[in-house]
C-alpha cells in the first residue's frame, strides 16, 4: 500500500516535472488542442467537447469504472471513486473521494482532460463546477438494460475505443437476447425484489432492476410504483403473493433478513415453496458490463433450469 | 374518571377501526366475527393471507403505537410538571437525542443483531439523563436542567449529523426513516419491552402525582409540606427518562406527542397529575395510533414514517395552543 503510494507519489513529481519542462508551448498547445475537441452528446443532452483519445479521465461511479476497465483503457484513468472496487486494479487507481462526494480539489490537481459522471450520484453542482473550469464533464444517463449497451458503445465512441465497445456491446446483446429468447413462452412468476427489510424498501417502475426482472422473464408485485425505491406495505405484500422473493446477498451488513421474510411472509408461494433467491447486488445495480450477468443469475432464479 | 373511561373507550373504538383498515381491504362484517372467534377460540373465517395480515402485520404494529404514544406522553407530562416548564418534553431534556445517538450507533456499527437497537438506545437515554441532570441540578431552579437538556440534545444532534455522513448511502435512509420514527420494523421484543415499560412508569409517576401536584406550586412550599422533593425529582425524573429511552428504542424519534399531549389534556381537564398522567397516556396512544393509521394508509401501499405525520399536526396544535394561551389571561 504504502509501495504502491509511492509510486503515485513518483509519477506525480515525473509528470509534473515534465509540465514544467514544456511550459513555454503549452500555451499555444492548448489553443490547438481545443480546436482539436470533438463534440458529444452526452446521456442527459448535454454538449461535451472532447479531446481525442483523453489520457487522463476521471470516474465518477463505480458502473463507469467497470466499462472503462472492460473497454482496456485502465492506464488511461487517473482517478476513481472509493466505491469503485471491480475489477481489482480499479482498487489501486487514485481515490478521488465518494460516489456522492468527490473531493473536487482533489480532481482538479489531477489535471483531468474527462472527467464521466453517473446521474445516479446526482452531481448536478459538481459537473457545473467543472463547467465552469472547462474541464469536460460526460453524463451518463441509461435507464435500462438496453440502455447501458448503448451508454458502452457511446463511451466507446467518446474515448476512442470503438471497437472495444461495439465487440462488448454486441457481446452483451447477443446474451440479453439468448435470455429473453428462453424465458419468452414461460410463464411469468410474480417476483418480490427485497432492497432491505427493517423498513421494507422495494423497487419501483423505473429502476434498473424492475427492467431486468421483466428482461429476466417475471413480474414484479411493486412495479407499478412511481417512486423508485418506495417503503412498502407488508400487507400488500402479503395479498399480491410473491411466488419468488428476489434480495441482493449481503456485503458484511444484513440489510435483508431471512428471518424477517419467513416471520412477515409466511403465506406468501415464495416462502411456501422455499423460493429466495440472492444476487450479487453488484451485478444488478451497477448499470455496467456485468449486468448481463446478473440479468442471467435472475433468469436462472426465475426459471431454473433443469439439469 | 369519567374522563379515563371516556377516553380508554375511544382508543379501544379506534384501534378496533384501524384494525380494520390497511392498504389491503377486509371487510368491517368479516373483521368483527374473526375478532370474536379469535377471542372464543374457533377458526376465524378469513383467508390465511387476511389472517396474517390482520394480526400478525397489522395487529402488532396497532399496539407499538399505542405502546410509543403512552409511553412518550406520560414522560412528557412528567417532565413538565417537575420542571414547571411548558416546553420541557423528552427532547429538550436532551433523553430523545441521547436514544436517538445511541440506537444510530447500532445501526451503523452493529446491525446483524435486531436486539442491539434497543438496547443501545435505551443505554444512550440512560448516558444522557445522568449527564443532564448532573449538569443541571440546582435545589429550586429548574431551568437549568432545562439548559443543559437543551444544550445536550443540540451536542448528540451533532454527533448523529456526523455519523450520518460517514454512513454509506442504504444505512443513511435507515437513519432518516429512524429519526422520523418507524413503527413499521418493529419487533415483538419490542413491543412488549415498551408495553412493560408504559405499564411500570404509569404506575411509578402515578404513586408520584400528589407530590408532583405540591412541588408545581413550589419546591420549598412542598418541602415544607413534607415532600421529600429532592428523591420525588430523582425518581421523577429517572423514570420519565428511562421512558422515553424505551420508547425511542422501540418505535424511532416520534417527535411532539410527548410536548403536546400533556398540554390538551390539561386543557380539557385541569392540571391535577393524577390525572393528567394516565389521561396524558392513554390521549397519546390515541394521537400516535391515528397518526399512524393515516401513515400506513394515506400513499397505500406506499407507507410514510409515523412521525412526520405526528409532526405534521403536532406543530399546528402547538400555535394554536400558544395563541390561545396569550388571548386566554
Amino acid at each position: 500500500m504504502v509501495n504502491s503510494r509511492r509510486t503515485i507519489l513518483i509519477a506525480f513529481v515525473t509528470l509534473s516535472l515534465l509540465a514544467g519542462c514544456s511550459g513555454a508551448k503549452s500555451n499555444s498547445e492548448t489553443s490547438s488542442v481545443a480546436a482539436n475537441r470533438r463534440n458529444f452528446t452526452d446521456g442527459i443532452g448535454r454538449t461535451v467537447a472532447v479531446t481525442p483519445n483523453p489520457q487522463r479521465m476521471i470516474l465518477l461511479a463505480p458502473n463507469v469504472t467497470e466499462i472503462f476497465f472492460a473497454l482496456n483503457l485502465g492506464d488511461r484513468i487517473a482517478g476513481v471513486t472509493a466505491y469503485c472496487d471491480f475489477p481489482e486494479a480499479a482498487k489501486t487507481k487514485e481515490k478521488i473521494g465518494d460516489t456522492l462526494n468527490p473531493n473536487l480539489e482533489r480532481i482538479i490537481s489531477l489535471k483531468p482532460d474527462l472527467v464521466v459522471v453517473s446521474t445516479a450520484s446526482q452531481l448536478e453542482n459538481l459537473t457545473r463546477k467543472l463547467d465552469q473550469l472547462a474541464i469536460p464533464v460526460y453524463v451518463t444517463n441509461p435507464r435500462s438494460v438496453r440502455e447501458v449497451v448503448a451508454s458502452i458503445r457511446n463511451l466507446g465512441e467518446v474515448t476512442g475505443a470503438v471497437d472495444r465497445a461495439r465487440e462488448i456491446a454486441d457481446e452483451m446483446e447477443r446474451r440479453i437476447g439468448a435470455v429473453e429468447g428462453r424465458v419468452k413462452d414461460l410463464p411469468r412468476p410474480r417476483v418480490l425484489y427485497v432492497l432491505q427489510t427493517g423498513p421494507l424498501i422495494t423497487a419501483g417502475r423505473n429502476t434498473f432492476i424492475n427492467d431486468l426482472i421483466l428482461l429476466a422473464g417475471g413480474r414484479s408485485i411493486s412495479g407499478d410504483e412511481n417512486f423508485d425505491y418506495p417503503q412498502f406495505s407488508r400487507e400488500t405484500v402479503v395479498a399480491r403473493a410473491p411466488e419468488v422473493i428476489v434480495a441482493p446477498s449481503s456485503h458484511g451488513t444484513e440489510l435483508v433478513k431471512e428471518s424477517d421474510l419467513r416471520r412477515d411472509f409466511p403465506t406468501t408461494p415464495a416462502i411456501r415453496s422455499n423460493r429466495i433467491v440472492w444476487v450479487n447486488p453488484d451485478l444488478v445495480d451497477r448499470p455496467g458490463p456485468r449486468i448481463v450477468e446478473g440479468l442471467e443469475k435472475l433468469a436462472e432464479g426465475l426459471h431454473p433450469q433443469k439439469p | 374518571m369519567i374522563v379515563l373511561i371516556a377516553l380508554s373507550g375511544a382508543l379501544a373504538v379506534c384501534a378496533v377501526v384501524a384494525l380494520g383498515l390497511g392498504s389491503e381491504h377486509i371487510a368491517a362484517g368479516q373483521l368483527f366475527s374473526a375478532l370474536i372467534s379469535k377471542l372464543t377460540g374457533t377458526v376465524p373465517p378469513l383467508s390465511r393471507e387476511q389472517e396474517v395480515i390482520v394480526f400478525s402485520l397489522r395487529l402488532p404494529r396497532i399496539a407499538l403505537a399505542i405502546g410509543v404514544g403512552a409511553t412518550l406522553s406520560i414522560a412528557g407530562a412528567a417532565f413538565q410538571a417537575l420542571l414547571r416548564n411548558p416546553l420541557a418534553d423528552p427532547y429538550v431534556l436532551g433523553v430523545s437525542g441521547g436514544a436517538a445517538l445511541g440506537s444510530i450507533t447500532a445501526i451503523i456499527f452493529a446491525s446483524e443483531l435486531s436486539l442491539r437497537r434497543p438496547l443501545f438506545g435505551f443505554a444512550g437515554a440512560a448516558i444522557a439523563t445522568l449527564i443532564v441532570y448532573r449538569l443541571g441540578k440546582r435545589e429550586d431552579d429548574p431551568t437549568h436542567l432545562v439548559l443543559a437538556g437543551v444544550v445536550m440534545s443540540t451536542f448528540f444532534s451533532s454527533v448523529i449529523v456526523l455519523l450520518t455522513a460517514l454512513a454509506d448511502n442504504v444505512k443513511l435512509r435507515n437513519i432518516t426513516l429512524w429519526l422520523l420514527g418507524d413503527l413499521s420494523s418493529g419487533t415483538i421484543e419490542g413491543l412488549i419491552f415498551v408495553l412493560m415499560a408504559a405499564v411500570i412508569g404509569a404506575v411509578v409517576l402515578i404513586t408520584q402525582s400528589r407530590a408532583l401536584n405540591l412541588m408545581m406550586i413550589g419546591e420549598r412550599d412542598a418541602f415544607a409540606m413534607g415532600v421529600e422533593t429532592a428523591r420525588v425529582r430523582w425518581v421523577v425524573h429517572l423514570t420519565a427518562s428511562l421512558l422515553t429511552g424505551a420508547a425511542v428504542a422501540a418505535g424511532g424519534a416520534i417527535g411532539y406527542v410527548g410536548l403536546v399531549t400533556p398540554h390538551l389534556v390539561r386543557l380539557a381537564a385541569g392540571s391535577d397529575n393524577r390525572l393528567v398522567i394516565p389521561a396524558s397516556a392513554i390521549t397519546g396512544a390515541l394521537l400516535v395510533l391515528l397518526a399512524d393509521t393515516v401513515a400506513r394508509t394515506v400513499l397505500a401501499p406506499r407507507e410514510l414514517p409515523t412521525g412526520a405525520i405526528t409532526a405534521l399536526v403536532g406543530a399546528p396544535i402547538f400555535i394554536y395552543l400558544l395563541i390561545k394561551s396569550r388571548t386566554v389571561p
